[in-house]
């Protein structure tokens, strides 16, 4: 009999889908009952990078920075971009823009009716942009940056 | 209350996606292997480029009109649709996909959340855009098929904003009022002729006719719409889509071919190809239909009369289903045999599995042996094989190999969001 109070938490309760059927094994022998496993209580998912990394999934591109403007940011030729869409961008979001015929990484500023793009190599100047005069387009905000660790060079 | 929201030239959108500097400009978009246009953007069809035309007959207007040409980007699209698709049910729970860039939402009891069905609208709107960077119109009414004529109607009438609300009797009135037959959803050609033929022109007409004549002149079907025309919601949300009840693949051989060796390469390449398919979807199939056609436009070069004409088709019912392709080969290939015909000019051969049913399904009939296992587990291996290496390393023997057949598309663009090799590079 099931207790009143043993109700089922609503974390308990799965969607299933039905269509996908899988067989699994039938043991004809015995079970022997003997010491469990202890850590069977904690084993989880293994780690998995995209969890991490993509909170998104539909609203996540991945793009590959080819430019050295945001050395400063930690971007560098080569690292993968984490880049999604879900929030309308904000001043200080680093985002990926498209401005006058090509894709960017830059840091947004807001300053009404202008926007300002800064890059974070001081060998490049901010971008000033008016919406009258520049065509302007947002793909979204970075929220991670892949890289490999630098190149290893020995010293002289 | 039922939404329609659709992307506005889906294909051409999905390239405007990653390239902004092609919005506003007119686009096409050419069939598998270049031969027609398949889709095109407001402004190409604004040139007059007609959907299905043969690519080289736009050329003049592509070249003059800086037209930009892309090879249709299965993957691209595919993509892009299932985010549409997931992104929708943020909305409601209820969403029926109903085709690659159609989607119908039941709106009931979210009125809470969202306070005006204008709102709602303009919010899917606006996310999306946002989100995906894609356009969609929205269209909203008391049934899928009024939610069809608002979404038309969005499309058409700028003023607007992409956005249709029919929820009261004066605008659904107002809307049908001038809304031609022909353009409600399955009326076809036929119908339409046939109603005309009775003086009606309008949907609005339509909804006035009497149900006993309607159910003579266009069966049940017709029926329904009237109904739903009315207000009346016959056709409901499936929201489960049954599986795919046939597989199928009709590929041009790009120059007419007379010979059977040929062909029958050909049917081995596109039948490992949507065996490869069947799989995939974990079915098996239980009929294969081959059929057979001559180009019916060529003439014979000379006199230039219309060339002499031969199609035919045939089943095959296979004695289990399976999804081996050495299996289903076998019975194909016999097919071909028996409706070849020695002497003419074959553009085209054809490929159907019918008769699907689940993988785990498995019927010994009284006189047939079940499907051979290790068969299908050969296949199983040849896929995770190709699928490693690339399409056709491990094939059969009888299978054409030529690597610049398919014919490569001319105008590839990258796949942004599912190959690592083409995402997008910002400076």
């Amino acid at each position: 009999m099931i207790d009143w109070i043993d109700y089922l938490p609503p974390e308990n309760i799965f969607l299933t889908d039905p269509t996908r059927r899988k067989e699994l094994p039938f043991f004809d022998t015995a079970v022997q009952a003997g010491f469990p496993n202890p850590a069977d209580n904690y084993i989880r998912q293994r780690l998995n990078l995209q969890d991490l990394c993509v909170l998104h999934p539909d609203n996540t591109y991945f793009v590959k920075a080819v430019g050295e403007s945001m050395l400063g940011d930690y971007i560098f030729p080569g690292s993968i971009l984490v880049v999604d869409s879900t929030r309308p961008i904000e001043t200080g979001m680093v985002i990926v823009i498209w401005v006058n015929e090509g894709w960017c990484v830059k840091r947004y500023i807001d300053k009404s009716p202008m926007i300002v793009l800064e890059s974070s190599n001081e060998n490049y100047a901010p971008m000033y942009l008016h919406p009258d005069r520049d065509r302007v387009a947002v793909l979204g905000e970075v929220t991670y940056i892949i890289s490999k660790p630098p190149r290893y060079a020995r010293p002289r | 209350m039922y939404a329609l929201v659709d992307a506005n030239s889906f294909y051409a959108s999905c390239h405007q996606i990653f390239r902004p500097e092609l919005e506003a400009k007119p686009i096409i978009v050419l069939s598998n292997r270049d031969g027609n246009v398949v889709a095109r953007s407001a402004e190409a069809k604004a040139l007059g480029i007609k959907m299905g035309q043969l690519f080289f007959e736009t050329r003049e207007l592509v070249d003059a009109h800086e037209v930009v040409v892309f090879s249709s980007n299965y993957e691209l699209y595919g993509d892009i649709s299932a985010r549409l698709m997931s992104l929708l049910t943020q909305f409601t729970p209820d969403v029926e996909v109903y085709s690659i860039d159609e989607a119908f939402l039941q709106l009931e009891e979210y009125t809470g959340i969202y306070p005006t069905y204008r709102g709602l609208g303009q919010t899917i709107r606006d996310s999306i855009r946002q989100w995906l960077r894609l356009p969609v119109g929205v269209g909203i009414g008391p049934t899928k098929t009024l939610a069809k004529v608002a979404n038309r109607l969005a499309k058409i009438k700028p003023e607007l904003n992409g956005v249709c609300v029919l929820d009261t009797k004066e605008k659904i009135d107002e809307a049908l009022w001038g809304f031609p037959v022909e353009e409600l959803w399955g009326v076809g050609g036929r119908s339409a002729s046939k109603l005309k033929k009775q003086g009606i022109r309008t949907a609005y007409q339509l909804r006035e006719v009497n149900d006993d004549w309607i159910g003579r002149v266009m069966t049940v079907n017709g029926l329904r719409l009237v109904h739903e025309l009315r207000g009346l919601p016959c056709k409901l949300l499936e929201v489960n889509p049954p599986p795919r009840k046939a597989i199928c693949t009709e590929p041009g051989f790009g120059k007419v071919i007379p010979d059977l060796n040929n062909i029958t390469d050909a049917l081995t390449t596109h039948l490992s190809r949507i065996c490869e398919k069947l799989r995939k979807q974990e079915s098996l199939c239980g009929a294969v239909t081959v059929w057979l056609r001559t180009n019916p436009h060529r003439r014979t070069p000379g006199n230039y009369l219309p060339a002499k004409q031969y199609s035919s088709s045939v089943t095959v019912r296979l004695p289990h289903p399976t999804s081996s392709t050495l299996e289903i080969i076998k019975y194909a290939e016999s097919g071909l045999k028996a409706i070849f015909k020695f002497g003419y000019n074959y553009q085209r051969v054809g490929i159907m599995l019918t008769d699907l049913v689940p993988a785990d399904y498995r019927q010994v009939g009284v006189f047939a042996k079940g499907p051979d296992e290790r068969l299908i587990r050969l296949s199983a291996v040849v896929d995770k094989v190709n699928k490693r290496y690339g399409q056709d390393k491990l094939r059969l023997a009888s299978q054409m190999y030529n690597p610049e057949w398919p014919m490569k598309p001319a105008y590839l663009s990258p796949r942004y969001t599912t190959r690592w090799e083409d995402v997008l590079e910002v400076k």
